[in-house]
């Protein structure tokens, strides 16, 4: 099986006029840029705007990107951005954002291909960060989220964060340890 | 807590529960349609009536700046779709024009001697100018998104 290309190089042959390098850029990054949209409270329109926005900076940047293997870290800041300037419901009318130059460090659990370990890591975990976890990877609600697990709707908040500090935590050490 | 939103958008990608819609993979992929080669790109700059300081209602007013030229756009937006009446100057010569672009539609106009153009019925959402001078580089504004 082929390795599949490296992004520096994708971004390169499509700054260089490579329509077909575009596209396994947005194979590649796309679903990525989808779910960072959709964490950030959008509906799938605004998300939809959201992505395309990004991929238009990506437009204006194509020779600019400073660390061209981290293009996709950069997409996914670029869409967080977008996502959450659209997500100010009270700025209607024109609405610009300033591109960022280097992505956001935390974007780079987005860059692990292995969702699989992941997914393990989330089921090793104890109740209730397990079912939580897979709960809020589901889309589902605080209020349903509570009956599902039983707990007060004011303590599901508090706890994600506590679960999501949990998960944080041994992703780091299995990536240490690799 | 700081930008969680990574974790959680890595979670979801785990889950497969919310796909990316196939419409917006293409419309990703259509987006590179719209480069345009050895063009610079203008940001937006300070102007006397800044970004949504008009508010919802009237137009609102956005400036552009890079390679000596400056765009002007007064954007309005009623029934849903979207006016833009537009001046660059200095003006940028005989034989140069602007195309007024959306993801999904280009509108070529020749600019009057003062610069000016204007384009009505456009689709909400994503916007950029385009400036093509003979000779010279284009020069396009940065995209802005504007909805009602």
């Amino acid at each position: 099986m082929r390795e599949p290309r490296d992004p520096a190089e994708l971004l390169k042959s499509a700054a260089d006029g490579d329509r077909t390098a575009w596209d396994l850029l947005e194979s590649r990054f796309g679903p990525r840029m989808w779910a960072v949209a959709r964490v950030c409270g959008l509906n799938e329109a605004d998300a939809a705007d959201a992505v395309q926005g990004a991929w238009l900076r990506l437009l204006e940047h194509l020779h600019t990107i400073r660390e061209p293997s981290g293009v996709g870290a950069w997409l996914a800041t670029t869409t967080r951005r977008e996502a959450l300037l659209i997500a100010r419901r009270d700025s209607p009318g024109i609405l610009s954002v300033d591109v960022a130059s280097d992505p956001d460090p935390a974007a780079a659990v987005l860059e692990a291909d292995d969702s699989r370990l992941l997914w393990k890591t989330v089921s090793d975990l104890k109740e209730p960060c397990r079912t939580l976890l897979q709960l809020v990877a589901t889309d589902m609600g605080s209020q349903q989220m509570a009956v599902r697990l039983g707990m007060p709707v004011g303590t599901v908040g508090p706890t994600r964060i506590r679960c999501l500090e949990k998960l944080r935590t041994l992703i780091s050490l299995q990536e240490t340890v690799q | 807590m700081i930008n969680d939103e990574y974790f959680l958008a890595a979670l979801r990608l785990a889950a497969g529960s919310d796909p990316i819609p196939g419409h917006v993979s293409a419309a990703a992929r259509d987006t590179y349609g719209l480069r345009v080669s050895q063009a610079v790109t203008a940001p937006p700059a300070d102007c006397a009536s800044p970004i949504g300081a008009r508010g919802g209602d009237g137009p609102g007013l956005v400036r552009f700046v890079a390679a000596g030229l400056t765009f002007d756009l007064e954007v309005t937006v009623g029934d849903g779709l979207i006016d833009v009446a537009g001046q660059v100057f200095p003006h940028p010569g005989e034989g140069s024009h602007v195309d007024v672009r959306t993801p999904h539609l280009t509108l070529t106009r020749r600019l009057a001697r003062t610069g000016q153009f204007a384009v009505t019925g456009l689709p909400p959402g994503w916007l950029s100018v385009v400036c093509h001078r003979p000779g010279l580089a284009p020069v396009q504004t940065r995209w802005v998104r504007i909805r009602p």
